[in-house]
């Protein structure tokens, strides 16, 4: 499903956040948001997704809904939003209990949503008990549980370790390489963005306007091979040339002058 | 009105003159009492200097319950205490630290103190004297109280079972008059002021006094037995002041004509600014009249009858069963107690 | 080699995890020093009943068959109006907790009646609901209904707000956010509550047991302490720790159970 983006612009009583950004994201296709902190990329995706209402433009889609389809537009959090009182089972299977699914169908999804986190065995245990890892992956499970028609994820791996990172970004792209999923995926990190996006729009400073749209010409499937780690680093630098003056001034703003 | 104020001005020069002079010189004692009319004696003779007369610069420590009453008399807080006779209070007398000396109210016939008061509807529906309580619910304060006492001595009078009275304790005056009101007990014990707003208010209807049906020692005056092996000399002052109380007490409000009805004269009036200072809440004058019970004059108990309350008690199982009169009354500071016993 | 000297060690401390027997020793070293004051005189039964006659008491209250019947009639009136409060507080509480036309006219009047003596009410309550079981109930519902609330819609305002928008992010109707994420989420503090309505109910039932009750561990003690028989009034006390003690435990299950996820 393509969503459209019209002329959105946000303010949050006198500050404004957002200043008319217009960007189409098309069927399939990952697309990274990078900006300054502050700039709007968390406002951004809440509009997208419906969770908030801008202050003026609109959000549009276009495109059939996949198969099976039962919730749109998903989110996966950066602190995982996990029920500590659930299960990981449980969990995953909040996002179904409203659809009026038979047990039977409920508890297949789940478990193979769980199979495809690499969190069969560990359905019975509840949040506390993981590692922050194993929790993200239960919001991932949770997510794809859905069978989204867009995914948006907000900094996922921001809150996890380096190493656990690296395992978390294969996992997204096995599961990517299968469900085709649209998605949205707001990150700090510019290598995330890099080994992850089809495309990556750079946000300018506060409020946030598109400075830029750049594709990744590399193939999703080769980008850890060595022969293109040289034009990928390239491109790192240039998205960070586009960022680096506005982050440095965006960190000597008051969060919330 | 003049000769009210012309009594008070009499009282404040006696006052500032009496407490003056001799303040260093006297011994100081201190009684506990309720904020009552029946307390009065102690009340006129204070105010009246019948204390400073023996001697004695009394404290007047009120209390709103009768049971710390006693309490603060045997635990030394207070030297005298002064109320009303409870199953409560004979277990503390029965523990060896108190005794009686002499008597306070008394229901006496011809002189309304506690009225058995009946829900309109009940007194409708054929409630008309105390004895027909057979059957019936009534609110009392407490299990052990006078009130319960009363009961049970009216049962056994007119030949009927206590048990066959559902009793409810209440614990207090206005949940009791709460309870009339709202129609939850057929009857209710109350004392003549408050019985006579209820009939006022049409929420209840007076079927009878406890004087006209059981005669009884109501209250006393007591202390600590430890005065009364120590400072024995003071006890016998005090019980003087106390005794011109009572008379001062009798002359001005049991006073009655030849045709045997109460009468109220100057007396009463020249005591009222007493009345105003010391009775809570601040009582009209007619609701000073309408308080006075009877309090024998020369503070004689009847004896007979404070065993009867006990063994009464104790067929109750409310008073233990070794708590012995002859060990907490002491019959030798007033002169011709009425009804003792011959063992 | 250059001289060694030990790291000294300055952790250790600030750790009260619970040690198995102090209680009890605690315990019976009170009633022992208790027990040998009254025994010695230095402790007048007039002052004090001692141990062994509180004990005596106690015994004959379980001869006499008086103990069941007391526990019942209280335990009843403790049951019935500590349920019925805390449903009302339940329902007031997360109204408030959701709604801000329930707050603001809750937060007024809880705070403004919350702090009313109960036994202040006693003789409207009677003119309200009788001198039978009703306006005991109702004293005990009143009492534990306050607490309740507040506890409650506090509760529910420490749920993670993004545990809420992840529950409108995946569709889920209010009805079941309110369900199956506010209320759990609350539900620790809604326990906690509990600790104190538990012990309100305790304490109020001599306060609507003085309301013509005939049986009742609150009827007994305001009998006991009417007709000065300290003993019996100490017995009663001691029954209304012992249930103070049992709840609490009961309490401390329950909160164990539901709360395994913490
Ligand atoms: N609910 C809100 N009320 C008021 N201001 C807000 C609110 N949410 C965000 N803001 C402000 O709006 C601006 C954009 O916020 P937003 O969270 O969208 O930025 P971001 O790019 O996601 O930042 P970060 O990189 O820190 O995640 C910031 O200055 C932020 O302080
Ligand atoms: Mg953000």
């Amino acid at each position: 499903m393509d969503l459209i983006v019209r002329e959105v612009s946000h303010r949050y009583g006198e500050l404004r956040a957002l200043e008319a950004v217009s960007l189409a994201v098309r069927a399939g296709e990952t697309l990274a948001l990078i900006g300054p902190s502050g700039c709007g990329k968390s406002t951004l995706l809440g509009i997208m997704g419906g969770l908030l209402q801008p202050s003026e433009g609109e959000v549009l889609t276009s495109g059939p809904l996949p198969e099976g389809c039962l919730n749109p537009f998903t989110y996966i959090f950066q602190d995982f939003a996990l029920l500590p009182w659930r299960t990981v089972e449980g969990n995953v299977s909040l996002a179904l209990e409203h659809h009026g699914l038979g047990a039977g169908e409920r508890a297949e999804r789940v478990a193979s949503a769980l199979a495809l986190c690499g969190l069969a065995e560990f359905a019975h245990a509840f949040p506390k008990q993981l590692s922050g890892g194993m929790r993200q992956r239960v919001g991932i499970a949770r997510a794809i549980v859905v069978r989204p028609a867009l995914l948006f994820l907000d900094e996922p791996l921001s809150a996890l370790d380096a190493q656990t990172r690296e395992l978390l970004m294969e996992d997204l792209l096995a599961i990517w390489a299968r469900e085709r999923t649209t998605s949205i995926y707001v990150t700090h990190n510019l290598q995330e963005a890099v080994r992850l996006a089809d495309r990556i729009c750079v946000l300018s400073r506060r409020p946030g306007r598109v400075k830029e749209i750049v594709g990744v010409e590399v193939p999703r499937e080769e980008r850890a091979n060595a022969e293109h780690a040289r034009a990928l680093a390239e491109l790192q630098s240039r998205l960070w040339d586009l960022i680096r003056d506005e982050a440095a001034v965006a960190d000597r703003e008051m969060q919330n002058a | 009105m003049r000769a009210t104020l012309t009594a008070l001005g009499a009282l404040l020069a006696l006052a500032l003159a009496g407490g003056q002079v001799q303040s260093q010189t006297k011994e100081k004692v201190s009684i506990a009492a309720l904020p009552f009319v029946s307390s009065s004696p102690i009340f006129i003779a204070k105010e009246l200097g019948y204390f400073d007369a023996e001697g004695l610069d009394l404290e007047i420590k009120i209390f709103n319950a009768a049971q710390p009453v006693a309490v603060a008399t045997a635990s030394g807080d207070t030297d005298f205490g002064i109320t009303g006779l409870t199953g409560g209070f004979y277990n503390l007398a029965g523990k060896g630290a108190l005794k009686i000396i002499a008597a306070q109210s008394r229901e006496e016939p011809g002189y309304d103190f506690v009225a058995y008061v009946a829900n309109p509807k009940a007194h409708e529906a054929g409630l008309r004297k105390p004895a027909d309580l057979a059957g019936k619910t009534v609110g009392i304060t407490t299990v052990g109280s006078t009130f319960h006492y009363n009961l049970g001595k009216l049962a056994e009078k007119h030949g009927f079972k206590l048990d066959s009275i559902t009793l409810k304790p209440l614990q207090s005056i206005p949940n009791m008059s709460a309870a009339l009101k709202g129609q939850q007990v057929d009857a209710i014990l109350i004392t003549a002021n408050n019985a006579y707003q209820l009939e006022k208010e049409g929420a209840g209807k007076i079927i009878g006094w406890v004087h006209q049906e059981t005669p009884w020692q109501l209250g006393a005056l007591f202390t600590s037995t430890r005065m009364v092996e120590g400072r024995r000399a003071t006890v016998e002052k005090f019980v003087r002041a106390y005794l011109k109380g009572t008379a001062a007490y009798a002359e001005a409000y049991l006073q009655k004509d030849a045709s045997g009805k109460r009468v109220f004269g100057k007396k009463a009036e020249d005591l009222y600014p007493i009345q105003q200072k010391w009775v809570k809440p601040e009582p009209q004058p007619q609701t000073v009249l309408a308080s006075a019970n009877f309090i024998d004059p020369q503070g004689r108990l009847l004896v007979k009858d404070i065993y009867d309350q006990v063994a009464w008690y104790q067929a109750q199982g409310l008073v233990d069963k070794d708590v012995d009169p002859r060990k907490f009354l002491d019959l030798s500071f007033v002169q011709g107690h009425m009804q003792v016993p011959q063992n | 080699m250059p001289e060694t000297r030990p790291v000294p060690f300055r952790g250790g401390g600030f750790n009260p995890a619970g040690w198995r027997w102090a209680s009890w020793i605690a315990f019976a070293a009170i009633i022992a020093a208790w027990q040998l004051s009254s025994s010695s005189g230095l402790l007048p039964a007039l002052f004090m009943p001692s141990p062994l006659a509180v004990l005596e008491a106690l015994a004959r209250l379980v001869e006499t068959g008086a103990l069941t019947r007391h526990l019942a009639a209280s335990l009843q009136r403790i049951a019935l109006g500590w349920a019925v409060g805390t449903l009302g507080g339940l329902a007031i509480g997360t109204a408030m907790g959701i709604f801000a036309v329930a707050r603001s006219i809750g937060l007024p009047v809880t705070s403004a009646l919350f702090p009313i003596p109960k036994i202040a009410l006693l003789p409207l309550l009677i003119l309200w609901f009788g001198i039978g079981e009703p306006s005991k109930v109702a004293t005990i519902a009143l009492g534990v209904l306050f607490p309740t609330i507040i506890s409650t819609y506090t509760a529910i305002d420490g749920v993670p707000r993004n545990l809420i928008r992840m529950g409108q992010s995946f569709g889920l109707p209010a009805a079941m956010i309110v369900w199956k994420i506010l209320l759990p989420g609350a539900l620790p503090g809604i326990l906690s509550g509990f600790r104190i309505s538990s012990s309100i109910a305790l304490i109020l039932v001599v306060a609507a047991e003085m309301i013509g009750a005939e049986h009742g561990i609150g009827a007994f003690i305001l009998a006991a302490g009417n007709l000065m028989q300290t003993d019996q009034l100490v017995a009663g006390v001691v029954l209304l720790s012992l249930l103070g003690l049992a709840v609490s435990f009961g309490l401390s299950r329950l909160e164990r159970w539901l709360l395994r996820w913490r």
